[in-house]
């Protein structure tokens, strides 16, 4: 049998989370204790997050997790980069 | 410092994502999809595949397959957001059982109704279904033929199926699964109105100080759309939210207001809060007496059933549900003083203080509120009556038709407005809200169309749950469906759908991209491509009409159903299927084919090839040698304009986001029937309802009726079904996207826990629903995102190898003819062993 490729890809996606103001920080702990998830920004009950993952069906799975954590009123994926792997982690790009 | 590649993009997808949330971000972070140029990826619109939203997607297509979605800025409705179902729109047309030939049940290398699916080449299949066709034509006449459409259809499906049922076949069974969806809203609207679809749109919602949810979970339903309430509401602490349902669910969690109500009883929260308004000396009277006029509806019209069914035989009005007489306001606030606090306190269950706070939200002249509603008030015996109801509450208050006061229908399906209601694919309408009984209407339609005079049939054809009746009594004899799942969808359906299927009487095809339920029970499969596959268009619930291109092939042999349509119709001659005295009068339409007279006929195949942008592939359009799409569009679009259903010139649509009609010289309509917001008022009127010839809309008087089947000593809960947010709707596409069906794999029976300990269940028990039509098995949810009352179970329908409609009533409003699936009785029992 063929060995499964290593996966060539790597996505990068952003979501916006909305939650009830009263349970912002359970939310944001629920959210911190999932892999490859980072909070970008907390606003008036907003959360932005980024999420890495090999697939679109990681990631998706994992913001489906998210839509359904107490207090969390709606999760919805805004953006998506599909990277080569190999430049990915090229350094040198200086801001 | 330096930052590495990821770290950049990491920043610009949170800059992209704050954007889209509203937050301040640096100038410089543009939603632009750098660094997607490697991997040449084409970026193209399109509206999403999936619910009535009408969500705009980027659709990212590269080596002739869609790669990559994400959420369209530009698109007015969702602003670069995308649900989770969205997000995984790439993956729905790459199922491993996708369909790719037509499949004909044959014994010995033969069409056998008892055969095998066997791979036939696409002439085979069409030969096969038209000789069928035909032979049911000879034997039993244009009634014995029937489709069951849908609306996910394009517009131009729905518009070529009508003329080749109506004007080809001279058949009007003709029926769009939306009847199931939102047919009380269509309804209510004509009744109310005398014109179809919502007069406001989304940009209400952040206008608006209050929200009021009639039996719509959008939390789950339409996300984007409760992300948009969601966000008026924490951004504006004045604003409030009310709730209302049978059951608690993820919408529930933001409610100011929430009401668990008794199944069916919202008919009578409804007059109560009228009788509020009127007793506490809050009506617009300027508004309604300039604006309303006061009808009194018909009642005890029974449920729908089959006319023999003991409900129906002593319901005194079930023969004539929709008539109504000429009232006025005294007599209507003489009717809805009955519905006092303390008697539908009673009634439903409500506790009085959310009653009376809800009614203030509609009473305070200074809160403009929007109602929504979806599924909980269409899919109800008496679905018209609510419809009808709250656009009482909205009239007497004058709160209407601008920002921020909207009563808002919304919609299940993607086109359920642009082609089962505004095409006008029921069995009883045609373009523009017109119907097949009104003579004047039939005549403009029949030259619209350029056939002869006489050839559309009068008498409304049979409706969805009357087409499967009729299947199951040998009266529907060849019946097509397109773009639906209605083995799975329909009401009752071990008893009165799967038996027509197999009346081996029948002939049944079902047009589908994978093999359904419904397909599997089928005569003929044939393959068909979806979404991208093909140019389409949509129209969702706001009036906005939303067009793209075709951006990759179907895969194998599968073919648009449009495509199907037209090809179809070349199996045809006039001389086989229409009667001798119309051509008689008409010599020159003699010897033509149906694809002659309806598609070739001068206006559809006005717009050469040369006009299709070189950037798109058009599979049909190649086929047939002319730009059908344009074609169709064009011709439809005749109906529209000047009567306040104007659509723009087509190219124009497949630049923008969607336009909502009426479109007048190039601009959209937000709001209709208010002096200013809508070209269509007369100067002076102010708010002119110009459906109805007296510019009047109509405010209704009729009272709480109780459901069709109410729990009992051995039937002891209601049954309620629905959807969940992974899945959308039969589950045919969302199941086959495998983080989906992860998500949520088995639809399970939602429970309250005590009700589970009285019947000795634990969670995840394994039981048997059990209703007087038929069981399912599935097992006991106590958790999870739906918290059940005692008495009340929820169970979704989405999955294929747990048909909760083997149980549900085949019980519809009598007036929409919409079934109920929302409320009847069952038991619940486990499963031994």
């Amino acid at each position: 049998m063929a060995e499964r490729p290593a996966p060539r890809f790597h996505h990068i996606s952003s979501a916006v989370v909305s939650a009830l103001p009263a349970q912002v920080e359970a939310v944001l702990a629920r959210i911190g204790e999932m892999p490859d998830t980072e909070v970008h920004r907390v606003e008036n009950g907003k959360i932005v997050i980024v999420l890495e993952g090999s697939s679109t069906g990681v990631i998706g799975d994992r913001l489906a997790a998210i839509g359904l954590i107490d207090g969390v009123l709606s999760a919805n994926m805004v953006f998506e980069q599909i990277e080569d792997l190999e430049t990915l982690d090229d350094p040198g790009v200086i801001p | 410092m330096t930052l590495s590649r990821r770290e950049m993009l990491k920043a610009q997808a949170a800059s992209v994502a704050a954007l889209a949330a509203n937050m301040s971000v640096p100038a410089e972070a543009q939603p632009v999809s750098g660094g997607v140029d490697t991997l040449q990826i084409k970026w193209s619109k399109a509206p999403c595949r999936f619910c009535g939203t009408g969500c705009g997607v980027m659709v990212g297509v590269k080596e002739g397959r869609v790669i990559a979605t994400h959420g369209d800025m530009k698109a007015d409705v969702n602003r670069g957001l995308n649900c989770i179902k969205g997000y995984f729109l790439s993956k729905i047309m790459y199922g491993s059982d996708r369909l790719t030939q037509p499949l004909l049940r044959k014994k010995n290398g033969v069409y056998a109704k008892d055969g095998e699916f066997t791979p036939v080449s696409w002439a085979e299949a069409f030969d096969t279904m038209a000789a069928k066709a035909k032979e049911t034509l000879k034997a039993k006449g244009p009634t014995a033929l029937g489709m069951f459409g849908s609306g996910q259809w394009t517009i131009f499906e729905g518009y070529a199926a009508t003329k080749l049922m109506r004007a080809g076949f001279r058949s009007n069974n003709l029926d769009p699964n939306a009847r199931h969806c939102m047919a009380s809203a269509a309804y209510a609207f004509m009744r109310t109105f005398g014109m179809d679809e919502p007069m406001g749109c989304y940009d209400d919602f952040e206008h608006a100080d209050a929200f009021v949810l009639w039996g719509s979970n959008m939390a789950e339903m339409h996300p984007i759309l409760w992300t948009r309430v969601t966000d008026r509401r924490l951004g504006q602490p004045h604003v409030k939210v009310a709730v209302l349902s049978t059951f608690t669910h993820r919408s529930s969690d933001l409610a100011d207001i929430p009401i668990v109500f008794k199944p069916g009883t919202d008919l009578a929260i409804l007059n109560y809060i009228a009788n509020h308004i009127i007793s506490t000396g809050r009506v617009n009277k300027d508004f309604v007496e300039k604006h309303t006029t006061f009808v009194k509806g018909a009642t005890d019209i029974g449920y729908g059933l089959r006319p023999d069914d003991p409900r129906e035989v002593k319901a005194r009005k079930a023969a004539d549900p929709a008539a109504t007489t000429p009232s006025d306001f005294e007599a209507y606030a003489a009717f809805v003083k009955d519905y006092t606090l303390e008697k539908v306190s009673a009634l439903t269950g409500v506790e009085p203080g959310f009653l009376q706070q809800l009614a203030e939200l509609y009473a305070d002249p200074k809160r403009k509120v929007v109602s929504f509603w979806t599924m909980g008030f269409n899919q109800h015996v008496r679905g018209v009556w609510a419809n009808q109801l709250v656009y009482n509450l909205h009239l007497l208050t004058g709160k209407i038709s601008e920002p921020g006061n909207s009563p808002f229908s919304l919609t299940g399906q993607p086109s359920a407005c642009g082609t089962a209601r505004e095409v006008g694919t029921f069995a009883h309408r045609l373009p523009a809200d017109m119907t097949v009984t009104n003579p004047e209407h039939r005549k403009h339609t029949e030259e619209i169309w350029r056939v002869p005079n006489g050839i559309i049939p009068e008498k409304p054809g049979y409706h969805a749950v009357e087409q499967d009746r009729m299947l199951k009594d040998g009266k529907l004899n060849f019946y097509w469906i397109q773009v639906n799942n209605n083995l799975q969808a329909a009401p009752n359906s071990s008893n009165e759908t799967y038996p027509g299927y197999r009346n081996p009487e029948n002939f049944v095809v079902v047009s589908d991209a994978y093999p359904t339920v419904t397909a599997m029970a089928a005569d003929l499969i044939l393959p068909a491509a979806m979404w991208v596959e093909k140019e389409g268009a949509y129209g969702n619930a706001e009036r906005r009409t939303h067009v793209w291109h075709q951006l990759v092939n179907a895969p194998g042999e599968a073919r648009s159903d449009l495509w199907q349509l037209m090809e179809f119709s070349k199996r045809f001659t006039t001389d086989e299927v229409w009667p001798a005295e119309i051509l008689d009068a008409n010599p020159n339409y003699r010897g033509k084919t149906l694809f002659d007279v309806l598609y070739r006929n001068g206006n559809v195949d006005k717009f050469a090839l040369s006009e299709i942008s070189p950037d798109y592939e058009n599979q049909e359009s190649k086929d047939f040698g002319f730009y059908v799409h344009k074609g169709l569009f064009e011709e439809y679009a005749t109906f529209g304009r000047g009567h306040g259903h104007d659509l723009g010139p087509y190219e124009l649509y497949h630049e923008v986001r969607g336009l909502r009609w009426p479109v007048v010289d190039g601009k959209e309509t937000l709001w209709r029937y208010r002096e200013g917001l809508d070209p269509y008022v007369q100067p002076g009127k102010g708010v002119e309802f110009y459906g109805n010839k007296d510019g009047k809309a109509r405010i209704i008087a009729v009272p709480y009726e109780p459901p069709a089947e109410s729990p009992d000593a051995e039937y002891d809960l209601w049954l309620v079904t629905g959807r969940v947010l992974e899945h959308w709707h039969s589950g045919s596409m969302t199941m086959r996207v495998p983080e989906l069906y992860k998500a949520f794999p088995g639809a399970r029976c939602f429970m309250h826990p005590e009700d589970a300990r009285k019947r000795g269940l634990n969670q995840g028990a394994e039981i048997t629903v059990i209703s007087r039509r038929g069981e399912m098995r599935t097992r006991v949810e106590t958790r999870g995102r739906n918290r059940m009352p005692p008495g009340v179970v929820f169970v979704p329908w989405f999955d294929a190898s747990q048909l909760i409609n083997k149980t549900t009533l085949d019980a519809t409003d009598p007036i929409s003819k919409q079934t109920d699936f929302k409320k009847c009785a069952v038991k619940i029992v486990p499963v031994s062993g």
